[in-house]
């Protein structure tokens, strides 16, 4: 059975699998059940017990084994469809949502992939031949170049010469990288080899690739990127720009829209090259081109990517559109049904990163039992999360637990939002950024909206240091705890049944009952 | 037992009186020192894991839980660690001049050899934790007296990777 708005489309479907796993599998799998299809998780085995598990109308486990054998793996999860009768396989971000021979193998097992094409993926992928293609289509680029190092690395000749090129200070980046793994900034030549070396290793345990490529390093410039949206008619639009230039070592931490940054004027200029740059590469679907601003109101392109990004609410929130239906839309082969005129500005959003890591320790993945996670709610609030009250955060995965959003009439009420909203978020039993946030946000650089993406790393992060605590408070509270007795009565949240047996509040046979922030 | 709050090292000891419903604060020491205790009162609350502090006339929930003997607290939307130590026992148990892997994960790079002297800040080791590169620097200058292990090994959290001496 399709559902109403998916009649007369070239391409239906019914099911969808979605390929990936945490916040992102949970937001899409609920996007999914929304839009009246039938939601199929896939898993591998320590996420038996996650929550885009138990949300899914069916889940498939995948082999055991590193990532290459289950999330990465491609015949396994085009199988799982075939089993599952999906006719289409959305990739979340991350993991294969970037392969176009994954998006070409799909495609030709006559399934629908719910994003734009191998050949787009592949054009853009590369950051030479993107480079390149931008700059025949008449989109500004950074001055940089790639370069292909031997598989020893022994021999850095021509990246010397590359990066003498580009001028210091640069950035070193694996060419396969993304979300700041494989990324160094060289300050003088004399560290090239040290962190090329920590590049490539980087790289290559995250990627298994080693090429690398050199560009300049703007300081002082902010990271804003524009939401792009193309339907297989011929008809592309942008949904305004994202500001991401709250970053630490090169990884988003909070984001907004619309940019302080941006005026009417940049906006529309920017937007043109987007659209222009998703054009040059016959672009189908939900996808973002990331630029560098300068100070001046200079823009750069910086890379496209060809998937849903992290930060995707935001748009969602001051625009009204839902992203991940217009995939879907788009996907079925249906026109988007949205012209550039009745794309709007609607007040102000902000998402700040849940992390599990000590910010106070450089920012160490932290783990452990999320003994107490209750997530803030109210008029404006969005949490997109992927692990609830009880949840084991272990390292075999990326640190980022959930995704707070705010929505407010203006800058000023969403930062207070915020604040209050991150105040509000209860998480215990693993060390989280959540206090760091809180920091950053007031910082006065962030208040006034001058950041750039060098300022949480130039800082002195005593500046984001928590206040003192409360410790006669802290240590009385500790004790009459103790005495009440509430070690044993705080496995879990009223309507959320325990194991009388073990104690845990995560028993699979119960799940169904269980309500969820 | 004893209390001390995050990182810091000194150490509290709590006396709280029944007062009906509630528990009082009735005296705090701080090092085996006597402070003036603050007006402050906890209650229970029918929410699990959370409970009311009256400081000074004015109530606010905490929310708490166990880990082992410490306790997670947040107050005032910080989340804090108080850390439980069994009466007389040993205070302070840094662990000396070791430092321990903040993670599990694997060695990828020793730089420094036994014996080698060390300047405070400087990179003994780079070990790999959730796909990340971490480096371990020396807290203060020193020799290198003992190394646990070597490049491909996997470690765990807490464990000595290295020790220094001056």
């Amino acid at each position: 059975m399709f559902p109403d708005w998916m009649q007369g489309a070239p391409n239906q479907f019914d099911t969808v699998l979605v390929a990936n796993r945490g916040e992102i599998a949970v937001r899409v799998l609920r996007a999914v059940k929304e839009a009246g299809l039938r939601a199929v998780a896939v898993y591998s085995e320590p996420d038996s017990e996650s929550l885009h598990v138990e949300i899914a109308d069916e889940a498939i486990l995948l082999p055991e084994g590193p990532l290459s054998e289950n999330y990465l793996n491609q015949e396994a999860i085009i199988e799982a469809a075939k089993s599952s009768g999906s006719g289409a396989i959305h990739p979340g971000y991350g993991f294969l949502s970037e392969r176009a021979d994954f998006a070409r193998a799909v495609s030709s097992n006559d399934i629908v992939w719910i994003g734009p094409g191998a050949e787009s993926i592949e054009v853009m992928g590369d950051k030479i031949s993107a480079r390149s293609r931008m700059i025949s289509s008449g989109v500004p680029v950074i001055p940089g170049d790639e370069v292909s190092i031997p598989e020893d690395g022994g021999h850095l000749g021509p990246l010397a010469v590359a990066a003498a090129k580009v001028g210091y200070p640069l950035l070193l980046k694996a060419s396969a990288g993304g979300g700041g793994k494989g990324m160094r900034v060289v300050r003088e030549p004399k560290m090239l080899r040290t962190e090329y070396e920590a590049a490539a290793r980087e790289a290559a345990a995250a990627f298994g690739d080693g090429t690398v490529y050199v560009e300049r390093l703007l300081t002082g410039a902010r990271h804003v990127e524009i939401q792009v949206l193309s339907d297989s008619r011929g008809n592309c639009i942008h949904l305004n720009e994202r500001d991401c230039s709250l970053q630490r070592r090169h990884q988003k931490v909070i984001e907004e829209a619309p940019s302080p940054a941006v005026s009417g004027l940049v906006r529309e200029s920017m937007g043109k090259a987007a659209v222009m740059a998703a054009k040059a590469v016959n672009y189908v679907g939900a996808g973002t081109v990331e630029f560098l601003l300068s100070s001046k109101g200079e823009f750069y392109f910086l890379e496209m990517n060809t998937r849903l990004q992290v930060e995707h609410p935001v748009t969602e929130m001051i625009t009204g559109v839902d992203l991940v239906q217009k995939q879907l839309e788009i996907a079925a082969g249906l026109e988007m049904g949205i012209s550039q005129e009745e794309v709007t500005i609607s007040g102000h959003a902000i998402e700040a990163r849940i992390y599990a890591e000590d910010a106070t320790r450089g920012f160490l993945p932290a783990i452990g039992r999320l003994s107490t996670w209750i997530a803030p709610s109210g008029p404006g609030i969005r949490v997109d999360s992927g692990v609830r009250q009880g949840d084991e955060v272990t390292v075999n995965f990326d640190p980022m637990l959930a995704k707070l959003v705010v929505h407010a009439p203006t800058r000023k009420a969403a930062i207070r939002r915020l604040d209050s909203a991150l105040s509000n978020f209860v998480a215990l039993g693993v060390v989280t950024n959540i206090g760091f946030l809180r920091n950053a946000a007031s910082h006065p650089a962030f208040l006034s909206g001058d950041i750039t993406t060098d300022l949480l790393d130039s800082s002195d992060i005593s500046e984001f240091s928590d206040p003192d605590p409360p410790a006669q408070t802290l240590v009385s509270i500790a004790e009459a705890a103790l005495r009440m007795g509430l070690d044993k009565a705080n496995h879990g949240v009223p309507g959320n049944p325990v194991d009388e047996h073990t104690g845990h509040s995560g028993d699979p046979f119960r799940t169904l009952s269980r309500s969820y922030p | 037992m004893e209390w001390s709050v995050g990182e810091n090292q000194e150490i509290y000891s709590v006396v709280l009186s029944n007062d009906g419903e509630a528990m009082s604060l009735s005296s705090l020491t701080k090092d085996g020192n006597e402070m003036v205790a603050p007006n402050l009162q906890i209650s229970s609350d029918d929410f699990p894991g959370r409970i009311v502090v009256v400081t000074e006339g004015t109530p606010k929930f905490a929310h708490v839980a166990r880990v082992g003997d410490d306790w997670w607290i947040h107050l005032d939307g910080r989340v804090h660690v108080v850390r439980g130590h069994e009466k007389g026992g040993q205070k302070g148990q840094d662990s000396d001049s070791g430092l321990t892997a903040p993670m599990p994960g694997t060695i990828l790079e020793v730089l420094v050899k036994e014996g080698q002297r060390v300047r405070e800040g400087q990179t003994l080791m780079v070990m790999e934790a959730m796909k990340m590169e971490h480096k371990i620097q020396a807290p203060g200058g020193g020799e290198v007296s003992l190394i646990h292990f070597r490049e491909g090994e996997r470690v765990d959290m807490g464990s000595v990777l290295i020790e220094l001496a001056d």
